[in-house]
């Protein structure tokens, strides 16, 4: 079950997760290293399509099936870095803080209603976009059915003449299966730039 | 040669901009010799934003930023805040690399001099070196202070030893900032998490004109963005009906008396129930007419590059990079008093709206990157630009200071943002700059 897109939708009522919630995603998220056990060797070949999958959706801006990749409780997170000095005892990600992402799904809806209503102008002529995702990685969790997943990503834009901005970056997601298939439950988005060298993020993740 | 050429700038900046009939001359926004004149006679004159006060609140506590293109620390020790700048008089090393933090001292990286709080020269390896130099002494030789000073929370500074005191450079804009700095009891801080920063391909003053008067590009602009959460062509409710634009020395705001107007788009109702719910103690502390700015259909500038939005709070220096660069860092500013719940509202509804990935602010980058790139043309550039709309500054009101102008759909504020910039670049010092009277304190403190 999950959350469609209507075609006449009243985003305010979709679901977002209480601040509470949020918290716990993030602090589950930060938690995630890696260390767990790889998932069997006959899993990761779908998890792997699933993400090629995704992104192939997003370069052609099939937003609503992308959308329904995402799981109705959905995290999504795209923290703010800071360049601090290394004997900073503050932690260097904190749901508190400052984020250029921190969404639930009703939020990636609102993003994917600005792009369907055709009065974005700067979307328009679109932007075309190229997704590489790598290196992927995947382990268990305690919770059966949900997977720890680590990878690196590029994301290259180019619209109008010039106009071209490549970010890199890695991801952690929490994984669900769902099916034959699986949704997104959670996304921690690590861009490496504390200075974004791009006008904006107007893009997926 | 004339493409960000350094020919002597001439005519004078008057010529530049007609701020009477409303006219532009695009080469501002291009030409390299206008801008090096901007950073000497704009930046380094002006009181500049350097940081809120909660961002420096223990002592040894610091961030770092710019005033114009000169990197400054901003750092609190037991006596203040200081603001000196980021580069070693040694050889000229950048000093602190952290964009925040705390700290003792700051040690320079390439010969290890160490600085003070206060920016004063502490320790130098193997001082023993320079005894036999004549003369030398290490008081000379700390990193250069900037005069410093603040309203209501905000920092500023200047190295202009000539500029007046700060609340003459605000003067009556202060009585309007206390819609935003004093709306509620207990003063008001930044959300943590430091500055989202981001670099657009504009001169910074499109958004600093933006943002001091021009409401007029959100009713087409943002359509697309505002379509999700206000409805489809619904867009901001934008008439010259109970709507004003106001100037005091270059600082402009254009606002209506919406009281939630910008608030709405970031579509978090239960954000919206609690500012209705302050409506009434808001009005109680500030009056009615100020307190209908607090969440507005808004926008404003702090003179030149410092602006701000009523309703999201985000507030955003627009950092000079070059005539062809800007660099926006942005913060979210709440009062300190109000619930975390509710803080935490405005740090998602502000960033899903005014930031790199915000819904609103998204549009906005393109529109000024274009009208900056598209000057390479020798013909486009030699063209002049349209900021003619309304003559403004018509409104006599006793009760509201500085030029008021009826309706906020005008071109009135940004015009006066460039008589104000063509006034500063022509000054040859501070004494040839006007300066307004503030009118009697007791309305400005009221
Ligand atoms: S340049 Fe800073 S110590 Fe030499
Ligand atoms: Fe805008």
């Amino acid at each position: 079950m999950s959350t469609s897109l209507d075609a006449k939708p009243n985003y305010l009522n979709y679901p977002r997760l209480s601040r509470e919630q949020a918290r716990a995603a993030a602090a589950q998220l930060i938690a995630m290293t890696g260390d767990g056990s790889p998932v069997h060797d006959a899993l990761l070949p779908r998890i792997q399509r699933f993400y090629l999958r995704e992104a192939r959706l997003l370069d052609e801006e099939r937003h609503e099936e992308w959308y329904a990749m995402l799981a109705d409780d959905l995290f999504y997170w795209m923290p703010l870095r800071e360049n601090r000095f290394r004997r900073d005892k503050r932690p260097e990600f904190d749901p508190d803080n400052m984020a250029l992402f921190d969404e639930s799904k009703a939020d990636i809806a609102v993003r994917i209603g600005r792009l369907a209503s055709r009065l974005a102008w700067t979307e328009d002529p679109p932007t075309r976009h190229v997704y590489l995702v790598t290196g992927i990685e995947a382990f268990e969790t305690a919770v059966v059915g949900e997977y720890e997943i680590h990878y690196a990503f590029v994301q290259y834009r180019n619209r109008s003449e010039h106009d071209a901005a490549m970010l890199c970056g890695r991801r952690r997601d929490l994984l669900r299966a769902t099916g034959d298939s699986f949704q997104v439950a959670r996304r921690m988005i690590l861009l490496p730039q504390s200075v974004l060298l791009t006008k904006n993020l107007s893009a997926f993740f | 040669m004339e493409k960000n050429g350094d020919r002597a700038v001439t005519p004078t900046a008057a010529d530049w901009v007609d701020w009477e009939v409303g006219t532009v001359d695009r080469r501002i926004f291009w030409d390299q010799a206008i801008y090096e004149r901007e950073l000497e006679r704009v930046f380094a004159r002006s009181w500049l934003f350097v940081a809120h006060e909660s961002q420096v609140q223990a002592p040894g506590s610091f961030v770092t930023t710019y005033m114009g293109e000169d990197s400054v620390i901003v750092a609190r020790d037991d006596d203040g805040i200081n603001v000196f700048l980021n580069s070693c008089p040694h050889r000229g090393n950048r000093v602190c690399f952290a964009d925040s933090g705390q700290a003792r001292q700051f040690t320079c990286n390439y010969h290890g001099w160490t600085f003070g709080l206060d920016g004063t020269l502490r320790r130098m390896p193997k001082v023993g070196l320079y005894k036999s130099t004549p003369g030398f002494r290490m008081q000379d030789w700390g990193l250069k202070r900037a005069r410093v000073a603040d309203y209501k929370g905000l920092v500023f500074a200047t190295f202009a030893e000539e500029a007046p005191e700060l609340e003459d450079w605000l003067g009556d804009f202060r009585w309007y900032l206390d819609a935003v700095l004093d709306a509620e009891a207990g003063g008001t801080e930044f959300l943590p998490g430091g500055a989202t920063r981001s670099v657009m391909g504009c001169n910074w003053k499109f958004p600093a004109d933006n943002f001091v008067g021009d409401i007029y590009h959100a009713l087409w602009t943002h359509l697309g963005g505002a379509e999700p959460t206000l409805g489809r062509h619904g867009g901001m409710q934008v008439e010259n009906a109970g709507s004003y634009q106001v100037s005091v020395n270059g600082h402009g705001w254009e606002f209506n008396d919406s009281f939630l107007g910008n608030a709405a788009t970031m579509g978090d109702r239960d954000l919206l129930r609690y500012m209705r719910s302050r409506q009434e103690a808001i009005t109680a502390r500030l009056g009615k007419f100020r307190a209908d700015m607090w969440g507005s259909v808004a926008s404003a500038t702090i003179f030149p590059n410092f602006s701000f939005l009523p309703g999201y709070f985000t507030f955003r220096t627009f950092q000079p990079k070059g005539p062809l660069k800007t660099e926006i860092h942005a913060w979210t500013l709440v009062p300190k008093d109000m619930p975390d719940d509710i803080k935490d509202r405005f740090r998602r509804g502000s960033m899903r709206t005014f930031s790199p990935s915000g819904l609103l602010e998204m549009d906005d980058g393109e529109n000024w990157e274009h009208s900056t790139s598209a000057n390479a043309g020798w013909i486009t550039r030699h063209q002049r630009l349209c900021y003619a709309m309304a003559p403004g500054g018509d409104l006599e009101r006793n009760d509201l200071p500085g030029i008021v102008s009826a309706g906020q759909l005008s071109d009135a504020n940004q015009r006066l943002f460039y008589k104000r910039w063509a006034e500063m670049m022509d000054a040859e010092s501070w004494v040839d700059i006007p300066v307004a009277q503030p009118t009697a304190g007791a309305k400005v403190d009221a």
